[in-house]
């Protein structure tokens, strides 16, 4: 069930300080507008506190604690975090916000222009050269490492959330740490089965029970190769859009992707390696020294 | 892949000339065979040689775990590496602390010995069992090793040894969740120093299995593309086959005992024994063969390796007995040569090994019809590596999709 979008007026109304609304995009929980802040431009990202219908308000009271501190986690880690390869907070700050007589939390990040690589991928225009294919695993290379470096999973590395930018020194950023796991902290989800994933991008470790004790950066590495991949290519290597969700996660476990050098013969053959590499069942066959990748693409491979 | 000696007892010159003829590129020093004085001089002689040789020293404290009593052939280690080495029983290296005080002293002791490449640290062998008491203990060196170096302020490389019984790698399950752990530490080594235990020193089937050199070669290949330096002690014939596994180095010496690793070279003798005979290293064959065979296959040219060491065994004599390594480093740097993954990748590799394999089959067939082969020379090892190269290729996920 999609997120009940507020009429933008009550939305302005909630936020004085907002000079112009724009909607941009919504979806389960969330919506996001492009905001000005006078001259600043920002991105706002309302978040739907609701409950599950016919919900007891004690389940109820469950789910609204888990939902918050989900969004309270991904705007604590922004916060620590300063890397241009990630999003960055905006000036309005984590709360909680009546619109329209329904109750949300809302927050603000920086407004990167650009396009999703998921939406450059549709459009299905000429494919990335090998340099922007470097900077883009570079980036998210360095904001896997960050990350890490701080005990959290991003876990929901996509195309759909990578934007391309226009700026050459920050050419990608990573945006959505909506699901991104602590190892540190206890689950916040109350159903411990439950994985909180894109199934199309999900590491094969995460679909075993217990896999909170299993997973680590790698699981991070190989959404960034697949979506590495997926740019190169245009092409998911695992999951076709007809697939049921059954035959994505049997493929994810099972599936051998074609060698990216395969459908990409442009490609130097290094790096098409390195990538094929990342997409590898085992934890243990990606190549983790993330220090020691970035040297290397870094110094051309 | 970089070829060591494995250093032992009654080395005479047989290192010096490995190393001036450029047969080998390193020495692992072995404390239970000579004195410490000597371990000294000999760091220094082997870096006068060539500078760039690669000199590395394991403590051997595996040997201190398993010490019960008289009899222990533990060689100058009790008297003269003192410092580091002394009998432990299981109970005390529960003690973290311990397994730290053993760290510190071990790695201490190597910054001062002289000029090597790298430090070693010690640890125990883990036993038949990945869920036991010594796994943890030896686990606990390889997670501490790192904090230790950082204390005493090494400059140098970090290895650390990584020692299993070869009855633990029939249990995948259990060493691909080890191989897990071992690529995710906190705080991470910049090698391995790996050790495969056999029963016996002997024992030529105990390694040419399927399952041992699949594991084997997985973690080399893992370890390897996780950005560590993995050194094989005692690999001998497996050489070229971690070699193409992106194995960095491997060594073997001139017994039986530096060829295989077992703890067996630590415990009492059972009785004497009598030399060996001498053998000769056929690349094409994938096996030593003893003198006499030789002489008796001299017909089939595929047989010599084409390398100046053949000239060593001169047709219708016995070898020196001083020659006989020398000629196996030689040829194990040929077949490491040409199966090197760091050159040709690893797909390429294994593909030659297979073909390698095949025609050690063919060549066997042909043998078989006219002559009888002692039992150590026969083709038995060869199935054993085919299949230990489709479950390696298995457990790598190399084969395409």
């Amino acid at each position: 069930m999609p997120i009940t979008l507020p009429d933008p007026n009550d939305v302005k109304a909630a936020f004085p300080v907002i000079t112009d609304l724009t909607f941009l995009a919504a979806g389960g929980f969330k919506a996001v507008y492009k905001i000005a802040l006078g001259s600043k431009i920002e991105a706002l990202k309302i978040i739907e506190m609701r409950s599950t219908p016919g919900a007891s308000a004690e389940e109820k009271a469950i789910e609204w604690t888990e939902l918050r501190a989900r969004v309270s986690r991904e705007v604590s880690v922004l916060k620590d975090i300063n890397i241009p390869e990630l999003v960055r907070l905006g000036a309005i700050e984590l709360a909680p916000v009546l619109i329209g007589g329904k109750d949300y939390l809302a927050y603000s990040e920086e407004f990167i222009i650009g396009k999703d690589l998921m939406k450059l991928i549709r459009e299905n225009g000429p494919r990335p050269d090998e340099v922007e294919l470097r900077a883009l695993i570079l980036t998210l290379l360095k904001a896997i490492r960050e990350l890490w470096g701080k005990g959290i999973i991003h876990r929901d590395i996509k195309p759909a959330n990578i934007m391309k930018t226009e700026d050459p020194a920050r050419p990608f950023v990573l945006m959505d740490l909506g699901i991104a796991f602590a190892v540190d902290e206890t689950g916040i989800t109350g159903n411990s089965a439950a994985i909180p994933a894109t199934m199309k991008y999900i590491a094969p470790e995460m679909l075993f029970r217990g896999f909170r004790n299993m997973i680590d950066w790698r699981s991070d590495l190989y959404a960034a190769g697949l979506s590495v991949y997926e740019y190169a290519a245009f092409i998911h290597p695992l999951a076709r859009g007809s697939d049921d969700p059954g035959t994505t996660l049997y493929n994810a476990l099972k599936k051998t992707p074609k060698f990216l050098k395969e459908v990409r013969q442009d490609l130097n053959g290094k790096f098409c390696t390195l990538i094929d590499q990342m997409l590898k069942k085992k934890q243990a066959l990606r190549p983790s020294n993330i220090e020691m990748l970035i040297k290397n693409l870094e110094a051309g491979l | 892949m970089k070829l060591y000696a494995q250093q032992g007892s009654m080395e005479g010159d047989k290192i010096v000339s490995g190393l001036r003829n450029n047969l080998i590129d390193g020495v692992i020093l072995s404390p239970r065979d000579i004195r410490l004085d000597t371990m000294k001089d000999k760091i220094s002689e082997y870096r006068f040689i060539a500078q760039r040789t690669e000199l590395y020293f394991d403590p051997q404290l595996y040997a201190a775990f398993s010490h019960s009593g008289e009899g222990h052939k533990l060689g100058y280690l009790l008297e003269d590496y003192s410092e580091y080495f002394k009998p432990y029983r299981r109970t005390q290296l529960t003690r973290e602390s311990s397994v730290e005080d053993l760290l510190k002293r071990s790695i201490e002791f190597q910054s001062r010995i002289g000029e090597l490449s790298a430090v070693i640290a010690p640890n125990i062998i883990i036993p038949r069992s990945l869920d036991s008491i010594e796994t943890v203990i030896s686990m606990n060196f390889i997670r501490l090793a790192r904090k230790i170096a950082n204390q005493l302020q090494i400059k140098k490389p970090l290895i650390v040894t990584l020692a299993i019984n070869r009855e633990a790698l029939f249990k995948e399950q259990d060493i691909l969740e080890l191989v897990n752990d071992l690529t995710a530490l906190d705080e991470p080594p910049d090698g391995f120093y790996i050790l495969i235990a056999t029963r016996s020193q002997e024992a030529r089937s105990e390694i040419f299995n399927a399952d041992v050199i699949s594991i084997w070669m997985y973690l080399n290949y893992a370890l390897s593309l996780n950005g560590f330096k993995v050194i094989n002690g005692y690999s001998d014939l497996m050489a070229p086959f971690l070699s193409a596994a992106q194995g960095a180095g491997a060594a073997t010496g001139w017994w039986s005992n530096l060829r295989n690793f077992s703890i067996e070279k630590f415990e009492p003798a059972a009785g004497g024994g009598r030399l060996p005979i001498q053998r000769y290293l056929s690349c094409s064959l994938l096996n030593r063969i003893t003198f006499p065979e030789l002489d008796q296959l001299r017909g089939m040219p595929e047989i010599l390796n084409g390398l100046s060491t053949d000239g060593d065994y001169p047709a219708g004599a016995e070898p020196k007995r001083n020659k006989e390594i020398l000629q196996s480093w030689e040829s194990l740097k040929k077949l490491i040569g040409t199966l090197d993954a760091e050159n040709i990748g690893t797909g390429v590799a294994l593909e030659k090994c297979l073909v390698m394999v095949e025609k050690a089959s063919n060549l066997y067939e042909r043998i078989t019809l006219r002559y009888d082969l002692d039992q150590k020379s026969n083709a038995d090892h060869l199935p054993a590596i085919q299949e230990g190269i489709r479950l390696f290729k298995k457990l790598a996920e190399l084969d395409p999709g």
